[in-house]
């Protein structure tokens, strides 16, 4: 069976998913980026993406509790799940047995 | 603390693209966002950034997430719309009657005015060949009326000659072919006469021009000289259901027999088609075929052309001007010589015009040709009357608002948007209009054969017509409908729902609709002014003294052409008719009122003159009544005479004109005519002109042969002097038609264009008229409702009916008079311009405004008083018990 596919940037925000756990959601995750890599993301990217990957069955959300900040808005909580958890594994996997194949030049050039 | 909010407007458009299911969290992230952007970078920044933000969200991402396109209406509140609107038409019958009949008639003046300007378009269209189809056209120094700012002349007359010089000496075109002449001649079958309009062709006519054959061989047509082609009307109208085909004719062409054979049948001119032609035979036929051939000082031909597809009509001027030197060099520099012209003038050069053109040229008079401004006039009034029911929408929607200004709060109350508001108004409006348009598609089918007859247009409802006249009817209609729905939404949507519900301001101050009605009855008032004027114009036209008898006079033609054997008939014809008591006298004379002229050009010392010439008999003057100023009529015995008419007199600068002899037809063996009388200027043309020199001849031999009889009638009963007229003549001409006609129809037929135009400026201005006193009417209810307990109050404090109807009626008068004020300047400008294009016209005087004023006020009060008159009547105890 063919894994389903992942995006560099879907890839990212799941990982970002599954680190934030509980706290998963749009904002949250572009702060988690930021404060991770230093790299600067717009939202809409990433709901968008948080949609698709639910749509692809890697994350589910739900609505949280009713808050007094955010003009009111309640926040759409995301978490992972065990397809997603597998999927990242998988990739991981992948990338540290591709890794390992790769011959000894890491610092010849440097 | 107070919050600062984000970008309302931002948040709305999220709302509106986003799916409601993903909005919140959306919206939630971007509220923190905000609010830390706030801290990190101000309120100004934070709120671009926000607005940013939600624009970036504007992706096919969220966008394509919307289960259906058409969430992005709210179809719950279009229903409701919908039903609301139906519900407030219903309720509010007399306002929807006003309005519908207003904006009806607009629409449907705009689809006639679209009709007749896609009619106009659609001239000579029809050919596949159009195109490559051109009409030759002559520039040519104008030595007869010398004009240094207009020194050219243009004209589609041609020599007979230039089509074969064409065919010969430029390669570039295919086909060309010679067209002249649409006049009747007398046509025979067996025993049968008929008057029917001949054209000369040539055989390249049916290859150039698609007009459809119905039968014989179209390659062959008017292959023999003696061929002829009928269109189906005249063929059917000779030969009923039998075949036409290899019948013989005979047709009498200036007073000659010629056998002809039909050969063909082909359709009749469509109505958009300049070349409107008859039974068509060779050119060869026309009288004096050979002699113009040969003749190129003679123009007398239209000449079409056909040129090969890739042919560029520029690159035919070298060949054109080779023509012009190979034929005419020599009379071209002896006209030069004559006439004092400079060497280096052009005196003659051929143009081509695209057969496509030829219908909106005004620069060559064609038959069937017509001026675009006429476009633009139907166009304005179309516009003029739509403006005028738009205003009565708005203000009537605007005045009787009152009513609606509690549903409007209790809808903001509620939460509706300003932007709901104004969607609800406009889907009232068009809605209105849409049923307008229902409508005004009724009556276009009941008008267009009216409009028809008032634009000489010839327009049918085919399938297509209707269809694409009802996609521009809607088109306006969705206009107009969002256009006068737009202020009066507008207004009521910017209603403050808590002074509404509060019922804090007593009255609506709807203070836009006072110049909107002045405005509406300025329109009215111009049309008003302009049709008087005109009305007045013709009807100086139609009255004014001629300076001859003009009823009761028969006009004959002998169809007998320019002849001896035609001036003979006309005297047997006297003799035969005067026995007769019904009959009071009889002349003949070259040319009648109102059909041509000619017009002679003289030299006398050296100087250029001319002429208006007809030719008479010695009934001529008494029968028209004419006036002899100076000397006597001619006798039956004189000849080579004339008498001149005031203006040749002013023209010669004679002192003793009966002194004078005349060599007008330059006569170099003789000093002229001698002149033996002068009449009294009179109009031998139409008034659009001045009087000309003229003179009268009679019996100059080669020149005064007469062709028309004119018959004056003493007895009031003509339907049985016409029978002694058609039973005499039958006796006289067996084999010629009885073609008559009257005087007086004659002359007025040179105004029916001017009659048309007033007409349509009578009927416009007839509806604009109850359009806006439609609107008046409403206007005035609505005022007497509104100020129902005022007048219960003042007839309590004893104020008498006299009071409270001048009361009521006083802004509208008001308004009436500044309207009138505001039109007057303008229509006295319109109708001065349309005034110059006649010689004689009418002032305009300050009492037509006066009587456009009287008429104005009149109509208005009439229809202010019925509303007036009941409040004033209405028992204040009924007005104010509930108080």
């Amino acid at each position: 069976m063919n894994k389903a596919y992942l995006g560099e940037f879907e890839e990212l925000v799941l990982t970002m998913v599954g680190i934030l756990g509980e706290e998963a959601y749009g904002n949250a995750v572009v702060e988690e980026i930021e404060k991770q890599l230093e790299r600067e993301v717009n939202l809409s990217a990433v709901h968008v993406t948080l949609y698709r990957l639910e749509d692809k069955g890697l994350v589910k959300s739900e609505m949280g509790g009713a808050t007094s900040t955010r003009g009111g808005r309640r926040k759409r909580y995301f978490a992972i799940t065990n397809a997603g958890l597998s999927l990242l594994r998988d990739l991981q996997e992948n990338r540290i047995k591709l890794w390992k194949l790769l011959p000894d030049l890491k610092f010849s050039n440097l | 603390m107070n919050q600062p909010d984000p970008p309302k407007r931002a948040i709305r458009f999220l709302e509106w693209f986003c799916p409601p299911a993903l909005a919140e969290g959306i919206l939630g992230d971007l509220y923190e966002a905000f609010d830390q952007d706030v801290e990190r970078m101000g309120v100004k920044s934070a709120r671009r950034r926000f607005t940013w933000n939600v624009i970036r969200f504007f992706r096919p991402g969220i966008i394509l997430r919307n289960n259906y396109s058409l969430t992005f209406f709210n179809n719950n509140m279009w229903s409701n719309y919908l039903k609301i609107a139906g519900r407030n038409l219903v309720k509010r019958k007399m306002y929807t009657v006003i309005n519908a009949v207003g904006l009806s008639i607009g629409i449907a003046f705009c689809m006639l005015i679209f009709l007749f300007i896609r009619d106009e378009r659609s001239f000579d269209k029809f050919h596949s060949k159009s195109a490559s189809i051109y009409r030759v056209e002559e520039k040519s120094y104008d030595t007869w009326d010398r004009d240094a700012e207009q020194p050219y002349f243009y004209s589609a007359w041609l020599q007979t000659g230039l089509r074969d010089a064409i065919i010969e000496d430029i390669p570039q075109v295919k086909y060309a072919t010679r067209y002249s002449g649409s006049n009747n001649v007398v046509v025979q079958y067996e025993s049968k006469v008929f008057s029917e309009p001949l054209t000369f062709a040539d055989p390249d006519f049916f290859s150039i021009f698609d007009f459809k054959s119905l039968s014989g061989n179209r390659d062959t047509y008017l292959s023999e000289k003696h061929d002829i082609v009928l269109t189906r009307s005249i063929a059917e109208k000779i030969f009923g259901s039998d075949d036409p085909l290899d019948r013989q004719l005979t047709i009498t062409l200036n007073g000659e027999n010629l056998q002809v054979t039909v050969t063909g049948v082909i359709e009749d001119a469509p109505a958009n088609s300049s070349l409107d032609y008859g039974m068509i035979v060779r050119q060869e036929n026309r009288p004096y075929f050979e002699r113009n051939l040969s003749n190129w000082q003679s123009f007398n031909t239209p000449t079409f052309v056909e040129l090969y597809e890739n042919a560029d009509p520029d690159d035919l001027a070298p060949g054109l001007d080779g023509i012009v030197e190979k034929y005419m060099a020599e009379s071209i520099a002896r006209d030069k010589e004559e006439y004092n012209i400079a060497e280096d003038v052009e005196m003659l050069t051929y143009h081509l015009t695209n057969l496509e053109d030829i219908h909106l040229d005004t620069d060559i008079s064609w038959t069937r040709s017509s001026d675009p401004q006429h476009t633009y006039v139907l166009g304005g009034l179309a516009l003029l009357i739509l403006v005028i029911a738009c205003i009565n929408y708005i203000s009537l929607a605007l005045t009787s608002s009152a009513g609606r200004r509690n549903e409007v709060g209790i809808r903001k109350a509620i939460g509706a948007r300003r932007s709901q508001l104004i969607t609800q108004f406009s889907v009232e409006a068009v809605l209105l209009a849409l049923l307008s348009l229902i409508i005004s598609i009724v009556l276009v089918y009941l008008f267009l054969p009216n409009f028809n007859d008032f634009t000489g247009k010839g327009i049918e409802l085919d399938p297509t017509t209707v269809l694409v006249m009802t996609g521009t009817g809607l088109l306006v209609a969705g206009f107009i409908g969002l256009l006068s729905g737009s202020y009066p939404s507008l207004y009521l949507s910017g209603l403050n729902p808590i002074s509404v519900l509060k019922r804090l301001s007593g009255r609506v101050k709807a203070g836009f609709t006072r110049p909107l009605v002045v405005l509406q009855f300025a329109m009215s008032g111009l049309l008003i002014i302009c049709s008087l004027i005109m009305l007045r114009q013709m009807n100086f036209l139609t009255s004014k003294n001629l300076g001859y008898k003009q009823d009761q006079v028969v006009v004959m033609n002998t169809n007998m052409g320019y002849n001896e054997q035609s001036s003979r008939i006309i005297e047997t014809l006297r003799q035969t008719l005067t026995q007769f008591p019904e009959i009071e006298a009889v002349s003949g004379t070259s040319t009648s009122f109102n059909q041509g002229w000619s017009r002679n050009g003289y030299t006398i010392d050296g100087e250029q003159k001319s002429a208006y010439v007809y030719a008479v008999d010695h009934e001529y003057i008494p029968t028209l009544g004419i006036e002899l100023k100076e000397g006597r009529n001619f006798t039956a015995l004189d000849s080579n005479m004339v008498i001149v008419n005031e203006a040749l007199v002013r023209d010669m600068g004679w002192e003793n004109p009966l002194d004078e002899y005349l060599n007008w037809h330059e006569d170099s063996l003789s000093q002229g005519s001698k002149v033996i009388g002068v009449v009294q200027d009179y109009h031998f043309l139409s008034l659009e002109q001045q009087i000309e020199p003229m003179l009268l001849q009679n019996k100059t031999e080669a020149y005064a042969h007469l062709t028309t009889a004119l018959i004056r009638i003493g007895s009031d009963n003509i339907p049985a002097a016409m029978d002694i007229v058609e039973q005499n003549w039958k006796k006289i001409a067996p084999d010629k038609p009885f073609d008559y006609s009257f005087l007086d129809e004659d002359v007025a037929r040179q105004y029916e264009q001017y009659k048309r135009w007033t007409n349509i400026m009578t009927l416009a201005t007839g509806f604009a008229i109850l359009i806006s006193c439609l609107g008046l009417f409403g206007l005035a209810g609505i005022n007497a409702v509104n100020k129902t307990k005022e007048i219960g109050i003042r007839k309590v404090m004893g104020a008498e009916s006299w009071n409270i109807f001048v009361m009521m009626n006083k802004q509208f008068i008001l308004l009436a008079l500044v309207s009138f004020v505001l039109a007057a300047p303008l229509s006295w400008w319109l109708m001065r311009k349309w005034l110059e294009s006649f010689s004689y016209s009418i002032e305009i005087g300050w009492d037509v405004f006066a009587l456009s004023i009287v008429i104005g006020l009149v109509v208005a009060l009439l229809t202010v008083s019925y509303h007036s008159v009941r409040a004033t009547l209405i028992n204040p105890a009924e007005t104010l018990k509930y108080e």
